[in-house]
Parts: C-alpha cells; sequence; structure tokens
C-alpha cells in the first residue's frame, strides 16, 4: 500500500539525509522505524504526507505516486493519513479542543460528528481536564497527547506518528503505544518512528532500522538494535 | 459549502478577537485611512457647496435708460436671452425698480423725500443676466457692449465686480484641485499602510498557514478566514470612522476654530455638509464606509494569503 522506491534527499547545502531507501508497507502493518538522531527517519515521514519531496526516487500511496499529486489534490490526500509530528505542530491560538475538531473542520465532517468524536477521543488519549487549555498552557506531553488525538479523530487508514511519546512518562508511553496496537488491531496501518528502545522491544512488530539516511536492517519481528 | 463558510466565518472572528493587539492595529490603520478619505471628501464637498453658493450671486444686472419703452426693453431681452452663454434673465420693471428702492431706503427720510421731489420714476428697468457658469460674463458683457443697442443700456455692473468674481472663482478653483490631489495621495498612503499592516499580521500567521495545509485543510478553508478577518476589520473601522468624522467636521464646522486655518471652505458650508449631507444620507455613508473598509481589508488578505498558499 505504501511503496518508497529509491528515495534519496539531499537537503539544500547538506550531505544526503536519505540515500536510496526502498520500503514497502503493506496494509495493517504496524512498522516501528529507528535510529540514531539524524538517521533520517523524519525526512522518511514526511516524504509520506508531501512535507518533504524526495530528490530522486517515488513514493507511492495507494497505487498513486505521491510527487504527481496536483495542488488541490494534496490535501484530500492528507486527510487520509493522520500524522503526529515530531514537533507536535498544534495550532498556537486554538485551544486543544479546537485543535482536535479543526482536523474534523478542514474534512468537512458534519458538526455533530465532531461533537460527538472530539470529546472521545480526548478521553481516550487521556488528556483528562486540559480540553480547554492552549498548547502553551499544557505539558510536553500534554500536548503529544492532544497531537495523537489530532491524528486519530478522522479514523484515518494510516497514522504517521513521529515520536510520539517522547515527552511521555514511562507509563503514559505504554498507555499510548497500547492505543497504538489497539487501533492497529482494528485495521489501521501504524508507521512508527522513535528511539525508546523498551517500547519498540515490547511491540515486537515490525522493525525498520535507519542508519545515516540508509536502511540497515528490516525484520518482520525485530527488537530495537543498532 | 454552507458550512465551510460558517465555520471559516467563525475561525475569522476568532483570529479576530484572539490576536488583541494586533487587531486594533490594523483596524486603527483603516480607521485612519477612512478618516482622512472622509475629511477630504468633506471639505470638497465644503468647496463645491462655496462655489456653488457664489456662482448662484453673481449676476450681471443691465441696466436700461429710463427713456427705453417697456416692450423695446422686452425685445432687448429677447435678444440677451438669444446668447448662447445665459441661462436666464430676470426683468425688473421700472415700477418694481422704484418699489424695490424706497422698500431698500425705507429708513432714509432724505431719500424718500428727494423721489418724492423729483415728481416721475428716475429709474430704469434692469435685467439680472444669469450665465451657465461664471466664466462667461466677461463675453455676455462685452458682447451687450458691442451689440447694436448698448446706447440704450446705461451701465452693465459686471465690470465693477469682475475682479472680486474672478479671483475668488480662481481660489476656489485652486483650492478644490489641491483637495482632491492630497484626497487621492493621502488615500494611496492609507491603503499602502493598510496592505501592509494586513500583511503583517499574516506572515505572523504563516506557521499557522503551514500546519493547516499539513493536516490536510483545502486553500480555502486557509484562506477564508483571512478574508473573514479582513471583513470584520473593515466594519469595525467604519463603525469607528463614522462618528469620529461626524466628531470631527463637527469640530472644524465650528466658526472660531475653522476660519483660522481653512479660509476658504468655511466653517458654514462644512457645516450645511453635516446636517444637510453627512447625517441625511447616513446609512449611504455607513454603507460606503463598510463597503470601503471590507474591501482594504479583504483585497489586502487575499493579496498576501496568495503568496503564503503557494507551493
Ligand atoms: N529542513 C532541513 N533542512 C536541512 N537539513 C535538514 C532538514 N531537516 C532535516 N535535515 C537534516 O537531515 C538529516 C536527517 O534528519 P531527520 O529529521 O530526518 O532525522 P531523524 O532521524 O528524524 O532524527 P531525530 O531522531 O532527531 O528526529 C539530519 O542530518 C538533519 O540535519
Ligand atoms: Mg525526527
Amino acid at each position: 500500500m505504501i511503496i518508497f522506491e529509491n528515495i534519496s534527499k539531499v537537503y539544500p547545502g547538506n550531505f544526503p539525509a536519505l540515500e536510496n531507501v526502498n520500503l514497502k508497507i503493506h496494509e495493517g502493518e504496524f512498522v516501528s522505524i529507528v535510529g540514531h538522531s539524524g538517521a533520517g527517519k523524519s525526512t522518511l515521514l514526511k516524504m509520506l504526507y508531501a512535507e518533504e519531496q524526495p530528490t530522486s526516487g517515488d513514493v507511492y500511496f495507494s497505487r498513486k505516486n505521491i510527487s504527481e499529486f496536483k495542488a488541490r489534490e494534496l490535501p484530500y490526500h492528507r486527510r487520509n493519513i493522520g500524522t503526529v509530528f515530531q514537533d507536535c505542530k498544534l495550532l498556537p491560538k486554538k485551544t486543544l479542543t479546537e485543535n482536535v475538531a479543526f482536523a474534523m473542520e478542514v474534512s468537512e465532517k458534519k458538526t455533530s460528528e465532531i461533537e460527538e468524536a472530539v470529546p472521545q477521543i480526548l478521553d481516550i488519549t487521556g488528556l483528562g481536564k486540559k480540553f480547554d487549555a492552549y498548547p502553551n498552557e499544557v505539558s510536553g506531553g500534554e500536548q503529544q497527547k492532544a497531537a495523537l488525538a489530532r491524528a486519530l479523530v478522522n479514523r484515518p487508514k494510516v497514522l504517521v506518528a513521529d515520536e510520539p511519546t517522547g515527552n511521555l512518562d514511562p507509563i503514559s508511553t505504554w498507555d499510548i503505544v497500547q492505543l497504538l496496537l489497539k487501533i492497529n488491531e482494528f485495521g489501521t496501518t501504524v508507521i512508527l518512528a522513535t528511539h525508546d528502545k523498551p517500547i519498540v522491544d515490547k511491540i515486537s512488530k515490525r522493525v525498520v532500522v535507519m542508519d545515516k539516511g540508509r536502511v540497515i536492517r528490516d525484520e518482520a519481528h525485530g527488537r530495537y538494535c543498532i | 459549502m454552507l458550512c465551510k463558510v460558517t465555520r471559516t466565518f467563525k475561525a475569522g472572528a476568532q483570529n479576530f478577537f484572539r490576536n488583541g493587539w494586533l487587531s486594533i492595529a490594523t483596524v486603527g490603520v483603516i480607521v485612519i485611512a477612512l478618516f482622512i478619505v472622509n475629511v477630504q471628501i468633506a471639505i470638497m464637498f465644503a468647496n463645491n457647496l462655496l462655489l456653488n453658493a457664489v456662482e448662484d450671486r453673481v449676476n450681471i444686472s443691465v441696466y436700461v435708460n429710463t427713456d427705453v419703452q417697456e416692450d423695446e426693453v422686452m425685445k432687448l431681452r429677447h435678444e440677451i436671452e438669444q446668447y448662447p452663454e445665459v441661462e436666464n434673465i430676470e426683468y425688473i420693471s421700472r415700477k418694481q425698480a422704484l418699489a424695490d428702492f424706497k422698500e431698500r431706503s425705507k429708513n432714509n427720510e432724505t431719500i424718500l423725500k428727494s423721489i418724492e421731489e423729483v415728481g416721475s420714476n428716475p429709474l430704469g428697468a434692469v435685467l439680472n443676466v444669469k450665465a451657465h457658469n461664471p466664466d462667461q460674463y466677461e463675453t455676455i458683457a462685452s458682447k451687450i457692449d458691442q451689440s447694436s443697442f448698448s446706447e440704450k443700456v446705461s451701465g452693465v455692473n459686471y465690470l465693477k465686480y469682475r475682479d472680486i468674481i474672478d479671483n475668488l472663482n480662481k481660489e476656489i478653483k485652486a483650492n478644490q484641485k489641491g483637495a482632491i490631489i492630497l484626497a487621492v495621495t493621502l488615500s494611496f498612503i492609507a491603503i499602502l499602510i493598510t496592505f501592509n499592516s494586513i500583511r503583517t499580521t499574516i506572515y505572523s500567521h504563516r506557521q499557522e498557514i503551514e500546519i493547516m495545509k499539513l493536516i490536510g485543510a483545502s486553500n480555502n478553508y486557509i484562506r477564508l478566514p483571512f478574508i473573514w478577518e479582513g471583513v470584520f476589520y473593515g466594519i469595525t473601522a467604519a463603525m469607528i470612522s463614522v462618528p469620529l468624522t461626524y466628531l470631527y467636521l463637527q469640530f472644524i464646522g465650528n466658526e472660531e476654530v475653522t476660519n483660522s486655518i481653512l479660509p476658504l471652505s468655511n466653517a458654514r458650508f462644512i457645516k450645511i455638509f453635516l446636517t444637510e449631507y453627512f447625517m441625511k444620507n447616513l446609512v449611504l455613508v455607513v454603507l460606503f464606509q463598510c463597503t470601503f473598509g471590507v474591501f482594504l481589508g479583504v483585497f489586502s488578505s487575499i493579496i498576501t494569503i496568495r503568496k503564503h498558499l503557494k507551493a
């Protein structure tokens, strides 16, 4: 369903961030992408939702070449993917609830649907009573939970999570990972980039190891080892 | 579609209120822009009223000799009426002229007595000639002077007033031209400042625009809140600029203040403009303000947002 074909990426004035990456991810898979800082994990994920374009190579999503999307088709493509950005990217002038609702609004969901789904997902991600606060009024971990809620609220076919637990305590982290495993069970493809060794080992699903812009290992029931 | 409009409207309103001082600053700039244009328009209007008032009062009086019979005066009148420059002629008969004169001098015993002593009517008929526009009095006067009937005319008063009329005319026209140039220049500056202010506002939102794009918002969904925000700026500014203009005109409509600053478009006409035009067409004024303000806000928003939505 997702195919990275000979992807290379060179940021202007830098050494290559990705070099000749080939990766196939099937529908319903749970893939952990691990590697040192700067290995190129985020860059690889950005190609999926077209924040970055590959310097060479092609990315296919449901058989469609992402680089061939027209500007007005791109929003629809992005709505198919729930994304937790490494830096959260919450809208600073909206409360956490509004941030989550916003993802549904732009997808042109019905208001009644929004009013039902938003509190539910905030509850599921464990945001507690903070939902009317603004992003800068809550902790990094709470921001991550809100970002995850926003990514999940549209029930996307694919969830891309770039270090969604980087700021969380071990217990919250485990809660979130269990949530990811559960939505994966219900059929959502999950792509998780993380540094967290114990988590990856516990998940015990497919692990892709990256180093210096290359995929150096890809195991169906892998462990975190670099 | 409707849901897109209402949602972006709500988002625009939210931005407007949550932007705080940035919104206030932008509204302030638009208020200034509108206010400048308003005052210029008001002064131009007052100048026009003044010009009309002066033009209305100017005419040429043709004094006919006392020995010319009434039917001949009518012929004369008919002839002058044929001049293309003439708009209308008011005929004052000898009798009427005498009556008018007596009325004017009713407090002056000596004059009244001397008229009675003369016995016959010492005054000739008068033709008050009005031209289509004030530039034409000179032509009319010289035409009468060179006409076949010039010896039947004892005098044309235009020559006496010519300099006064010409000067006033020139001065008002120069004033008018200056006001237009000033209005255009100031409006242009005001538009630039507004544009720049909105550009700054949107620029401060560029990260949010980026985020919205990544979440899958269509360009319209990103653009419309800013456009609505522009509408809010415009309407709020209009609601402030109308009373502000009113107060300012009230202030310069005060004779003592104004006649020292604006010698020509004097206070009286600004007051007339205020009561007869501004207040009587208040709905129209407000509508015009809103339209202009909204145009300023929306136009600047559209131009700026276009750049951010590319790529
Ligand atoms: N916008 C950018 N411009 C220039 N260079 C960049 C940019 N983004 C990333 N890079 C470079 O590309 C390389 C890969 O970065 P990337 O963010 O993909 O790493 P990562 O594996 O996600 O690291 P981390 O675990 O710290 O998030 C790094 O060397 C980084 O410096
Ligand atoms: Mg990263």
